[in-house]
């Protein structure tokens, strides 16, 4: 037990020091951005009509602690960031937190529901195809797992809204009805939220099912020629017990250790697919931010949230890694 | 009794050969003897080969120019046109597609409507005389590969400015050859340079570069590749943008080919060829350049391949949301930009038509690189 508990610290220390180098990262790129905060805000304030002036920029730069050394603004950013508070929008002037509010929570939410939608196809359709003989399964899957990867998301997101547009003459767009769209969470605003998001949902999920489903089959047949599935076998295990027991079992690790990449490739589809749907989430407003108004607050605070989940994502499995398989917790602490 | 003597000697002579050029023959040669035995590969290179050769030769074999300079502004939104050989009024051994006309009166309510008059003919002509070019950049042309004596063809018709899509098409799958190639390139050296490094030193060196390496990868590369897109300066030409555009695609993709340079690495060096190397007192730049990247040369080649889709794709939804290559390029991507709107989704279905070669493209690279795979992989 308290072997576990030394390995479950040693992976908290590691997600962290990776959240910290991230951030780093993310940091350095909002501040090579031409302009800073100031600037772009009294820009902002000039299409309104009121001029403005170098001390003006001056006293806003002093007034947002930019004048201060680089290392002293990342640290305060970082330790903010980790309470959840990102400061103020360059351009929107608004609290980044409140902005982003449920919209982040509502785009993590519907990753996560496409990464459970592909593990739930990928892992029973890829042990059944590694373990058939079944030539015309094994191809079609393979060429599902093709057209996923040559097919991206957004493609997918656009060919499906040309042919529900020629065939049902409805778009299938957006998150909510327009009646919920400001409401208050109710269970039917969440119903609502239901029926509109099975759509993002499958798209974010497709490509994310053919990879899995890649890996699983091929994890599995490797597996499966080994000698203890054979000795199994020859002990009398057949079936599914021997499928489920024996080879399966072994492939679960890598299987469980690629579930960070592939939420990691669902985050790269969101903004683009948000935009296509005309979703309102959290992909839409990075969009927002980079696209239209060059808001560097706001895009490292989502960026940083995004890549915060991947790395929560990892440490999780990693866990469940050790919990699941003995030689995992071993190989760490000798 | 000696003829079958003399042609089992024979026999066995063919056999020996054949023996001998298996013994003999250079990686290469090998892995192109069992690249031809797949197939799906095989059919898929013969693909990408015509889509390389159609993109190079795309300013001869499209009818006219990709930007604005060439369009049709008598057809704008335009169907596609098939060029046909029988009409009410015959056949003709020519191709042949109807002229389009153009009106403009009380009966449409006073908008432009195109109407097609199927009584006049437009007949098809090869090598023609049009637009002029540069083929490869540099030798100036104007003889287009088709085109009709009057008027235009379209075959994939026109979008909203009237530009050819079938030429558009073209050009843009020899775009994203390019920015491919480029960005795999950089991405590539940078990955020799990173994974090499890693993997020759091994110890606390490599460990500090893997933890940086993973950090890296965990940033979802496409919101990170917009954010820096999105702080180029607007007023770049389109030739710098789409350099910037290659250059930072480079730098995104370079972790995962580094890691796997470094792998191969560990496990090459410590084999004794390399220690010999070293006793002989080469430094460590030579050993890496001269006896340890030739031994794993062809995974690398595959690697490069299987990450040149990745590319083409991450460039198409970049130029797509309007942060990568911008309009007179012509490039998936851009031309999509405008199928989202309803009038495209509803009255003009011919905008998809690209996406078309663009699946073909892609596809025929995983195709090829899986190939290759199997090939490469010899022992």
């Amino acid at each position: 037990m308290l072997q576990f508990g030394r390995f479950v610290v040693t992976r908290a220390i590691m997600a962290l020091f990776t959240l910290v180098l991230v951030s780093l990262i993310v940091f350095t790129l909002m501040e090579l951005v031409p302009g800073d905060c100031a600037e772009r805000y009294l820009a902002f304030k000039n299409t309104q009509g009121s001029g403005i002036s170098v001390e003006d920029i001056e006293v806003e730069r002093q007034r947002l602690g930019l004048d201060r050394p680089f290392f002293e603004r990342w640290g305060s950013w970082i330790l903010g960031a980790f309470q959840g508070d990102f400061g103020d929008s360059c351009i929107l002037r608004v609290n980044i937190a409140q902005l982003l509010g449920d919209k982040f929570w509502l785009s993590l939410a519907i990753c996560l529901s496409a990464l459970a939608l592909a593990y739930l196809i990928a892992v029973p359709v890829g042990i059944i195809a590694a373990a058939s003989n079944n030539a015309f399964l094994n191809n079609s899957l393979r060429l599902v797992s093709y057209l996923g990867l040559a097919m991206p998301n957004f493609l997918l997101a656009l060919m499906i809204m040309l042919f529900s547009t020629i065939w049902f003459g409805e778009t299938l767009t957006g998150l909510f009805s327009s009646e919920y769209r400001d409401a208050p969470w109710t269970w039917a605003k969440f119903l609502d939220l239901l029926s509109h998001a099975w759509l993002p949902i499958f798209i974010l999920g497709w490509s994310a099912t053919a990879f899995a489903l890649q890996t699983v089959r091929a994890l599995m047949s490797d597996e499966i020629g080994k000698l203890y599935v054979t000795a199994a076998a020859a002990r009398g295990v057949h079936g599914r017990k021997l499928l489920w027991n024996y080879p399966a079992r072994h492939a679960l690790g890598p299987i469980v250790n690629s579930l960070g990449f592939d939420l990691n490739r669902i985050f790269n589809e969101l903004p683009i697919v948000a935009l296509i749907l005309t979703l309102t989430d959290a992909g839409a407003l990075l969009i927002e931010a980079l696209a239209r108004s060059n808001d560097q607050q706001l895009a490292g605070a989502i960026i940083f949230l995004l890549t915060a989940s991947i790395v929560a994502l990892n440490f999780a499995t990693d866990i469940l890694l050790a919990v699941l398989d003995p030689r995992v917790r071993k190989s760490i602490i000798r | 009794m000696s003829m079958n003597y003399k042609r089992d000697q024979r026999a066995t002579a063919l056999d020996q050969k054949a023996k001998e050029a298996y013994f003999t023959a250079s990686q290469g040669q090998l892995i192109w003897a069992r690249f031809k035995k797949q197939r799906a590969a095989m059919i898929a290179a013969v693909l990408l080969a015509a889509m390389v050769i159609s993109g190079l030769f795309a300013p001869f074999l499209s009818p006219y120019d990709p930007t604005i300079a060439g369009r049709d502004k008598d057809y704008t939104n335009g169907a596609p046109q098939i060029p046909q050989f029988c009409d009410k009024n015959g056949c003709s051994m020519r191709p042949f597609i109807h002229a389009v006309e153009r009106e403009r009166s009380l009966a449409t309510n006073f908008r432009w409507v195109t109407k097609i008059n199927e009584d006049k003919r437009l007949y098809m002509q090869f090598f023609m005389k049009g637009d002029k070019y540069k083929l490869l950049g540099f030798i100036p042309g104007s003889v287009h590969l088709f085109g009709v004596d009057e008027g235009k063809i379209h075959l994939f018709g026109t979008d909203e400015d009237g530009q050819d899509i079938f030429s558009r098409t073209l050009h843009a799958v020899w775009t994203s050859l390019k920015v491919g190639s480029i960005g795999v390139f950089i991405a590539f050296v940078l990955a020799l340079i990173i994974g090499g490094i890693a993997g020759y030193y091994g110890g606390w060196v490599d460990s500090v570069i893997q933890m940086i390496t993973d950090a890296v990868r965990t940033v979802p590369a496409i919101p990170l590749f917009m954010a820096i897109a999105a702080f180029m300066p607007p007023e770049l030409t389109a030739e710098a943008r789409f350099f910037y555009i290659s250059l930072l695609l480079g730098f995104i993709n370079w972790p995962t080919l580094a890691r796997r340079v470094r792998t191969h690495l560990l496990s090459e060096r410590n084999q004794e060829y390399v220690l010999a190397a070293q006793l002989c007192g080469a430094p460590a730049g030579h050993v890496i350049r001269r006896h340890l990247l030739p031994s794993f040369t062809s995974y690398i080649i595959v690697d490069l391949v299987i990450s040149f889709p990745y590319m083409v794709l991450s460039e198409t939804a970049l130029s797509f949301i309007g942060l990568g290559l911008k309009d007179p390029v012509s490039s998936l991507g851009v031309m999509l930009q405008k199928a989202t709107s309803a009038d495209v989704l509803l009255s003009y279905q011919w905008y998809f038509i690209p996406v078309i070669f663009f699946i073909v493209l892609v596809m025929s690279f995983v195709f090829v690189g899986d190939g290759l795979r199997d090939a490469a992989d010899p022992y």
